[in-house]
C-alpha cells in the first residue's frame, strides 16, 4: 500500500475523509468560538484580516483571546507574547503523547501535523489511534482530523473579524469551550487511571485557581499526568501492551 | 496594529516550536519505557479534565455562580457515558444549555 508515495489514491481519499468524520461533531462548536475570537479583533480596532492571520498562524484559541486582552489593556507586547506560550505550553504534553503516534512518519508529515495539532485534533488522533495500525493509512486520518478542523476555524474568526460581535452576549457562547472538550474526553473515558488523571487534575485546577496566566491548567495536567500513572492499569498489569485497551471500567 | 502583528507572528513561532517540542525529542525510533508510555496516554485526559475545569467551574479565576453551566455540563457527561458518542454529548449539552438560558434559570 505505501508503494505510490507521490500519489493521492482513493485510500488516502477514503482515510482523509474518515478522519474529517471523525472530527466533525466539533466543528460547528469550532465555528462558534472563532466566529467570539473574531469579534474581538473586530472590537480591539484591528483589520479583519488579523483574524484569520492570527488562527492561521498562532492556531490556539486561549492564547489570541489571552493576545487580544493583553494587547487591548495597554499590556507590554513582551508580557502578551509570554502569556500566549504558558498558556500554549500544554501542546508541549499533546506533543509528547503524539510522538509514538507520528513516530513512523516522514519528517515532513511530522512537520505539517504538528503545524496542525490542536487540543481537539491531538486527543481524537491519541484516542483512534490503535484503530490505525498502519502507518500512511493513519497519516492520512490524522490529517483529515486535523487540518478541515483548523480550517473551519480560520474561517470563523475571519467570519466574526468582518461581522463583528453578532452574537449576543446573553448566549453565553463561552460554554462551548467546556462543551467540547466534555464530549471529546467523556466518551472515551475507560481506564481507572484516565479517570484519575482526569479527577486529580481538576482538583490541582480548583486548589491553585488563583495562579496566574492560567498556569493552574497546566500545573493540574502535569500534576493529573504524573500521580495517575503510578496506578496501575488492571487490564495490562504486565507491561506496554499498547496501552488504551478496550477493556471497559465501570463509572 | 503593528505590534499586534507582531505579538501574533511571535507567538506562533513559539507556539509552532512547542508543538514540534514532543513528536521531535520522543519520536525517534527507540521504544520508550513502559512508565513513559503510560504518562504519555494520560495526557488527553488530564489536559482536557483541566480545561474543563478551568473554563466550567472557574469564571476568570474565581467560582462561576451555579447555574446553567454546571447542569448542562452535567447532563452533557450524563449523555456522554450513556451513548459514549461525541456528537450526541455536544447535542445534548447545547440543547440542554440553551433550554435553561430560554427558562432563565
Amino acid at each position: 500500500m505505501p508503494a505510490r508515495p507521490r500519489r493521492i489514491g482513493p485510500q488516502q481519499r477514503r482515510d482523509f475523509r474518515a478522519g474529517a468524520r471523525a472530527i466533525a461533531p466539533l466543528m460547528p462548536g469550532s465555528v462558534v468560538f472563532g466566529l467570539a475570537v473574531g469579534a474581538l479583533i473586530n472590537l480591539a480596532g484591528w483589520p479583519a484580516w488579523m483574524g484569520p492571520y492570527a488562527s492561521a498562524t498562532v492556531s490556539a484559541g486561549a492564547s489570541q483571546i489571552a493576545i487580544i486582552d493583553a494587547l487591548t489593556q495597554g499590556a507590554p507586547a513582551v508580557i502578551a507574547i509570554l502569556t500566549a506560550l504558558v498558556i500554549n505550553a500544554r501542546l508541549a504534553l499533546y506533543s509528547a503523547s503524539l510522538a509514538p503516534v507520528f513516530a513512523a512518519f516522514p519528517t515532513r508529515w511530522k512537520l505539517v501535523l504538528s503545524y496542525l495539532m490542536t487540543d481537539q485534533s491531538a486527543a481524537v488522533s491519541v484516542l483512534t489511534q490503535d484503530a490505525w495500525p498502519n502507518p500512511v493509512r493513519r497519516r492520512w486520518f490524522i490529517l483529515g482530523v486535523s487540518g478541515p478542523f483548523t480550517g473551519v476555524w480560520i474561517l470563523g474568526t475571519a467570519a466574526g473579524a468582518i461581522l463583528g460581535p453578532v452574537i449576543p452576549a446573553e448566549w453565553q457562547i463561552g460554554f462551548i469551550v467546556p462543551l467540547m472538550f466534555i464530549a471529546v474526553l467523556v466518551p472515551a473515558l475507560r481506564t481507572l487511571p484516565a479517570v484519575a488523571a482526569t479527577g486529580i487534575s481538576i482538583a490541582v485546577v480548583l486548589l491553585l485557581k488563583d495562579l496566574p496566566y492560567g498556569l493552574n491548567v497546566l500545573a493540574g495536567a502535569i500534576a493529573g499526568i504524573g500521580l495517575a500513572s503510578f496506578i496501575p492499569d488492571r487490564a495490562d498489569a504486565g507491561g506496554a501492551s499498547g496501552g488504551g485497551s478496550p477493556e471497559a471500567v465501570a463509572e | 496594529m503593528i505590534t499586534a502583528f507582531v505579538v501574533f507572528t511571535v507567538a506562533a513561532i513559539g507556539t509552532y516550536l512547542i508543538r514540534l517540542s514532543g513528536v521531535f525529542l520522543l519520536g525517534g525510533d527507540r521504544e520508550l519505557p513502559p512508565r513513559v508510555r503510560t504518562a504519555l496516554s494520560l495526557v488527553a485526559p488530564a489536559a482536557m479534565g483541566a480545561i474543563i475545569a478551568n473554563s466550567l467551574l472557574l469564571d476568570e479565576g474565581d467560582w462561576r455562580a451555579f447555574g446553567p453551566w454546571h447542569l448542562a455540563a452535567l447532563v452533557a457527561v450524563g449523555v456522554a457515558l450513556w451513548k459514549r458518542s461525541m456528537g450526541w454529548t455536544l447535542s445534548a449539552g447545547a440543547v440542554a444549555f440553551a433550554a435553561l438560558l430560554l427558562a432563565g434559570a
